[in-house]
C-alpha cells in the first residue's frame, strides 16, 4: 500500500511523501544518483536521467525482483566464460591432476632441470581461476540486475571462503554459482542452510573433517576416508615404490582426523549469525561443533559433494545457547540449529545492521536498523522485505548520509568502469586492479570478510593506485578492457569536454576546484583526444568519485 | 585534528611558494624544504619494527619446551623432535627452522617471551587481533590503534610521513587513527606511473591539487600522505638499493618487506615505527613437527630477520624488531594434526638494546592444572607489559597512560626485554 503511494507519485517525478518532506533539496536526478550509487555499481552514461525520468521508487522495485529485469546482455558476455562450462567434478578433476603433476614435477626435480612454465593442465587451472574473478566484475559491470550483484558480493563476504586454501580452488566456483548467486535474495535462513552444507565452507573452515572423538570410519572406507583435498601426499599420488606406498599409507592413516574441530561452529555465531557479542560460550561452540560432527565431503573423485558421516555424528546429548539438543538426531540436529540461529534476534540484529551499514552509512543509524529489523521479522528473514525496507526508510534518503560512503575498491573499479561504458574480455585485468587496490576477490583469508569500513582500505598507497588505475583506465592503457570515450565525451574545448565530464562520469558533483584545475591541465595540452583522456582519468581517479 | 597539527609543524618553508593556493596545498609546498636528518642525530633515533603473525603462532613449537615430557605427551604427531630442537637453555629449545637466528640468540641480541598474551579470554581471531592492536583487551569501541596513539602523544619527534609505516596494501588497525601514517605496499611503484617524469610530475600535481582542495575526511588526510611521500621517495630512487654485507633475503613478501624497512631505516627519513603482517599460522591441519607447514613459515621468518640484521649491521643498534600473534595454540594436539585456537603464545624482541640470550617472562608449566581452562598455555605476561617496555625504554616514550587506557604499565612488570 505504501509502497503503491510511493511508486505512484514518484511516477509523476515528484519524490515520495515521506521523503519530500524531510529534504527538499533532493531532486530527481539527485535521488537516481544516489540509488544508482548504493543499489547499483554507479550510474552508466544516461543512467541517472533514465531513472530520474522513470521514477526512482519503481526503479528500485524492480531492481527488488531481479528475475523479472531481462539480463540478455549479460548471459551473452557469460557465454564467454569457460569456467561455468566446468562444473565442481570437472574443476576437481583439472585440480588434482595438477596437483598430481606438480608432485610428480618435485619428485624428477631433483634430476631433471627445474622448467618453469608449468604444464598446459596447471595454465589451464590458473586460467580458470583468473577467470572466475573476472567474472565478478564483469557481472557487477555489465548486469541490469544491479541490486541483485551487490547482494551476491555483500553474502559471498558476509559467508566469506578462500579461495586459495586447498580444495577452496576447485570448489569455490561452485560455492558462488549454486549456494550463494541462487539464494541472495531469498530468505536469510534458506542461504545459511546451504552454506553449512557447501563444501566450500566445510572446507575453508575445517568442519569436513571435525569427527566425535572415537569415531571410525566403517572398515571399507578406512583407508581412503581422509579425501585427499591436495595438501598432503596423496594416496592417488604415483605409487611406483611399494616401500614409499607403505610409508604414504602409514602417514594418510595417521593424518586420519581425530576429534571435533571447532572452527566453524565458532565463526557459524560469530560472524554467520549471532554476532561477536551475541551471548554465547566457549562451551556452546564445543556443542554446535559437535553437532556438526559428520557434516562433510566427497572425494574429490567422486564429485566433492556434501555427504553426512553417519560413523562421524556426536551420539550425545549437546546444548547451544539453553537450548537441549536430544542425542541420536544425527543430520538433522544441525538442520534444527541452523533454523533456531536464523531466528534469533541477535541474528536478526546482526545482519540486519550489516546490510544498513553496507547501504546506508558505516555507523548505520539506530532508526534504519531497528525498521529493517521489524521487516526481518514480518517477512520471517525475506531479504528483499528488508531491504525494501531499508531503502523506503528515511535514512536511505537523509541528505546527511548521501556520498557519505567511499566506494570499495571493487565499488571503484567497476563504477569507473560502467562511468566510461567499459567493456572487458574474460582476462583477469579489471580483477587485478581490484586486487592491487587491497581487496582481492574470493581472497580475503579470515572468516570475517572485508571490513564495510572505509578506515580499513582508504589509505595513501591505495588512493594513489586508484589515481593510477584511474588514468589507465581513461587512456585505454587496461589491456583487456575496451573504452570507447566517444560516445560519453566528445571532443572538444576544455570548458565543453569539463562540462560532460561532470554531467556524465561525476553526475554533476564536481567542485568548482576540480573544474579549475581541470581547467589548467586542459589548456597546457595540445591534442583534444589526449586532454580528453586526461579529463577523464582526473575525473575517475579524483576525490569526488571515491564516494558514493 | 591531526591536519592543523601537521600544517604547522611544516610551515617553515612556507613563504619559498605563494601560487595564492589555499594552505592544505601549501602544506604539501612545505615538505621541499625537509632535508634528511643530520646523521649523527638519525643514529641516535630509536626505530621499532613489529611484525604480526596474524593466524595465531604455535608459541609452543617456535620456542621449544623440549625439557617437558608433558609437551611430547601432548602432541605425539607435531612436537618438534627432542634431536631437532635447537636447544637454548636446556628446558627450551628453537623449532630447526628457525636455525639463522641462532647466532643472535648467541650474541646475545635475541631473546624470546613466553607465555604472553591478552588478559581477554577470546579464542576469536578477530577479536584477539582487534584486542592486540587496539592496546585494550575486551574493549572493542576503541577506534584506534596502540602505536597509532603513540605517534599521537610522543611529540619529541619531528613530523616526518615516514614516521609510522605499514608495509602492506592496508593500514593496519594498530595504526589506525588520528597520527598521519603511510601504508605502503612497494616502495618502488609508490607514486603515479607516467611513460616520463616530467608527465609523471604533472599528473601528480593536478591529483594533488584535486585532493588538497576537493577531498574530505580520511580521503583528505590519505592523500596528503601520500603526496608528501611521493615527494620524498624521489629523491631516494629506492630502485638503486642493495643490500649490505651482501644480506640475503628469503625470496617471498616477508624477505622484501624487511628490504624496505631495511632501506627506510638507512635513508635516515625518520622512520620510528614499521609494520608488517605475516601470514600463515592457522595451522589446524597438518602443522608439522621439524618440517612441513609450520616448519616452513617459521624458516621464512628466522632467514628474513637474519638477513635483516645483517643488511642493517651497526645499525641494529638503534632498531629493535618484535614478533607478536593474536593468541598461542592448544597444548593439546587436535584431531587432524594440528592445534586449535588457545591462549598465550611466544614472542621474540631481536635488536641491539635487546636483553637477549634469554627466554623471559614466567614459565606457568604445561601440566593440565597449570592451563588457562585446562587447556592453553596461561597468560602470565600481558602484551601491553612488554609493548608498554620497548615504548618507554627502547622509543623513549613519557606518556604510557594515553596509550594503553585503562592500563597502567608497572616497569615491575616489564619482562626486561630490553638492557638499561
Amino acid at each position: 500500500m505504501k509502497t503503491q503511494i510511493v511508486s505512484s507519485v514518484l511516477t509523476l517525478g515528484i519524490l515520495p511523501v515521506g521523503i519530500a518532506a524531510q529534504q527538499p533539496a533532493l531532486t530527481p536526478q539527485d535521488s537516481a544518483f544516489h540509488a544508482l550509487n548504493r543499489l547499483a555499481y554507479g550510474p552508466r552514461p544516461g543512467d541517472v536521467q533514465r531513472v530520474a525520468a522513470d521514477g526512482v521508487m519503481r526503479w528500485i522495485d524492480r531492481q527488488l525482483s531481479p528475475e523479472e529485469i531481462d539480463d540478455y546482455r549479460l548471459a551473452e558476455r557469460e557465454g564467454q566464460f569457460q569456467i561455468l562450462d566446468h562444473d565442481r567434478r570437472d574443476l576437481a578433476a583439472i585440480y588434482t591432476e595438477a596437483q598430481r603433476e606438480r608432485r610428480e614435477h618435485k619428485l624428477a626435480a631433483d634430476t631433471m632441470a627445474d622448467k618453469d612454465g608449468g604444464s598446459p593442465i596447471a595454465h589451464r587451472g590458473k586460467r580458470l581461476t583468473g577467470e572466475f574473478a573476472e567474472l565478478a566484475v564483469v557481472r557487477a559491470a555489465l548486469s541490469e540486475r544491479q541490486l541483485y550483484e551487490i547482494m551476491v558480493d555483500f553474502w559471498t563476504n558476509h559467508f566469506n571462503v578462500y579461495f586459495a586454501k586447498g580444495a577452496d580452488r576447485f570448489l569455490t566456483p561452485d560455492y558462488i554459482e549454486h549456494t550463494i548467486r541462487p539464494r541472495a535474495m531469498g530468505k536469510f535462513a534458506d542461504l545459511l542452510l546451504a552454506v553449512a552444507k557447501s563444501p566450500a565452507m566445510l572446507f575453508y573452515l575445517d568442519n569436513w573433517e571435525s569427527i566425535a572423538p572415537g569415531s571410525v570410519p566403517p572398515a571399507a572406507l578406512r583407508v581412503r576416508a581422509r579425501p585427499i583435498f591436495g595438501r598432503r601426499p596423496g594416496l592417488f599420488g604415483p605409487m611406483r615404490d611399494p616401500a614409499r606406498q607403505d610409508s604414504m599409507r602409514r602417514r594418510a592413516l595417521e593424518g586420519m582426523p581425530k576429534g571435533i574441530n571447532e572452527n566453524y561452529a565458532r565463526e557459524l555465531l560469530e560472524l554467520h549469525t549471532l554476532g561477536v557479542d551475541g551471548g554465547y560460550t566457549q562451551q556452546d561452540v564445543i556443542d554446535v561443533a559437535r553437532i556438526f560432527t559428520g557434516w562433510s565431503i566427497e572425494r574429490p573423485q567422486q564429485g566433492g559433494d556434501f555427504e553426512f558421516h553417519d560413523w562421524a555424528h556426536d551420539r550425545g546429548e549437546k546444548q547451544v545457547l539453553g537450548v537441549g539438543f536430544q542425542a541420536g538426531h544425527g543430520m538433522d540436529e544441525g538442520v534444527r540449529l541452523l533454523k533456531m540461529l536464523a531466528g534469533l534476534p541477535a541474528t536478526i540484529h546482526h545482519v540486519s545492521w550489516k546490510l544498513c551499514q553496507r547501504f546506508v552509512r558505516d555507523d548505520p543509524p539506530d532508526g534504519c536498523v531497528d525498521e529493517a529489523v521489524a521487516a526481518w521479522r514480518r517477512s520471517s528473514g525475506d531479504v528483499r522485505e528488508v531491504l525494501r525496507a531499508i531503502f523506503h526508510g528515511p535514512d536511505f534518503w537523509a541528505p546527511d548520509n548521501g556520498r557519505a560512503k567511499v566506494k570499495t575498491p571493487l565499488e571503484f573499479v567497476v563504477s569507473a568502469a560502467r562511468a566510461v561504458s567499459a567493456e572487458p574480455d574474460t582476462s583477469p585485468r579489471l580483477a587485478q586492479v581490484v586486487a592491487r587496490l587491497g581487496e582481492p576477490l574470493y581472497l580475503h583469508v579470515a572468516p570475517d570478510g572485508y571490513s564495510e569500513r572505509e578506515a580499513a582500505w582508504v589509505n595513501s598507497g591505495a588512493l594513489l593506485d586508484r589515481m593510477n588505475a584511474a588514468v589507465a583506465l581513461a587512456t585505454g592503457k587496461l589491456p583487456g578492457v575496451t573504452v570507447v570515450l566517444d560516445s560519453i565525451v566528445g571532443v572538444g574545448d576544455a570548458d565543453q569536454v569539463i562540462g560532460e565530464v561532470n554531467e556524465k562520469i561525476l553526475g554533476g558533483t564536481m567542485s568548482e576546484n576540480t573544474k579549475q584545475v581541470l581547467g589548467r591541465e586542459l589548456a597546457g595540452i595540445g591534442d583534444p583526444i589526449q586532454a580528453r583522456a586526461l579529463a577523464v582519468g582526473l575525473a575517475l581517479g579524483g576525490p569526488e568519485f571515491q564516494r558514493q | 585534528m591531526t591536519i592543523s597539527r601537521r600544517v604547522f609543524v611544516k610551515s617553515g618553508g612556507l613563504a619559498l611558494f605563494s601560487f595564492g593556493l589555499d594552505p592544505l596545498f601549501l602544506a604539501r609546498a612545505a615538505l621541499s624544504s625537509y632535508e634528511p636528518l643530520p646523521p649523527h642525530a638519525a643514529r641516535s633515533r630509536p626505530v621499532l619494527v613489529c611484525l604480526f603473525q596474524r593466524g595465531a603462532v604455535d608459541g609452543l613449537n617456535m620456542i621449544v619446551p623440549h625439557g617437558d615430557p608433558t609437551y611430547y605427551r601432548e602432541r605425539p604427531r607435531i612436537a618438534v623432535p627432542e634431536k631437532d630442537v635447537l636447544d637454548l637453555d636446556g628446558y627450551f629449545g628453537l623449532h630447526p627452522r628457525l636455525a639463522a637466528l641462532k647466532p643472535l640468540w648467541d650474541s646475545k641480541t635475541l631473546a624470546a617471551v613466553h607465555a604472553i598474551g591478552s588478559p581477554d579470554a577470546t579464542r576469536s581471531h578477530f577479536d584477539a587481533q582487534d584486542y592486540l592492536e587496539s592496546g585494550t583487551p575486551g574493549v572493542k569501541a576503541t577506534p584506534d590503534g596502540w602505536l597509532n596513539r603513540y605517534c599521537q602523544h610522543d611529540r619529541e619527534h619531528q613530523d616526518t610521513p615516514f614516521r609510522a609505516v605499514a608495509f602492506g596494501p592496508q593500514l593496519p588497525r594498530i595504526l589506525a587513527g588520528t597520527a598521519p601514517s603511510l601504508a605502503i605496499d612497494d616502495l618502488q611503484a609508490f607514486g603515479l606511473r607516467a611513460p616520463q617524469p616530467a608527465a609523471r610530475d604533472r599528473l601528480t600535481r593536478a591529483f594533488e591539487e584535486l585532493y588538497a582542495a576537493s577531498a574530505t575526511g580520511l580521503l583528505s588526510t590519505s592523500s596528503r600522505e601520500a603526496f608528501e611521500a611521493v615527494q620524498t621517495l624521489k629523491r631516494l630512487d629506492p630502485g638503486q638499493y642493495r643490500p649490505a654485507n651482501d644480506a640475503d633475503y628469503p625470496r617471498g613478501k616477508l624477505g622484501k618487506t624487511l628490504l624496505e624497512i631495511a632501506q627506510l631505516i638507512k635513508a635516515d627519513l625518520g622512520l620510528q615505527v614499521a609494520f608488517a603482517d605475516v601470514t600463515g599460522w592457522d595451522t589446524h591441519v597438518n602443522q608439522g613437527a621439524s618440517e612441513g607447514q609450520l616448519a616452513g613459515r617459521l624458516a621464512e621468518l628466522g632467514q628474513a630477520l637474519a638477513a635483516f640484521t645483517r643488511d642493517l649491521g651497526e645499525r641494529m643498534g638503534d632498531v629493535v624488531v618484535l614478533t607478536m600473534s593474536e593468541f598461542g595454540r592448544t597444548v593439546r594436539e587436535n584431531g587432524s594434526s594440528g592445534t586449535d585456537h588457545g591462549h598465550a603464545t611466544a614472542m621474540l624482541v631481536l635488536g641491539g638494546a635487546v636483553n637477549g640470550g634469554r627466554v623471559l617472562g614466567k614459565w606457568p608449566g604445561l601440566d593440565p592444572a597449570q592451563r588457562f581452562e585446562g587447556r592453553d598455555v596461561a597468560v602470565t605476561t600481558d602484551f601491553r607489559d612488554l609493548f608498554a617496555e620497548l615504548l618507554a625504554r627502547h622509543l623513549g616514550a613519557r606518556d604510557l597512560s594515553a596509550v594503553f587506557p585503562g592500563f597502567t604499565p608497572d616497569p615491575a612488570r616489564f619482562p626486561g626485554a630490553i638492557r638499561i
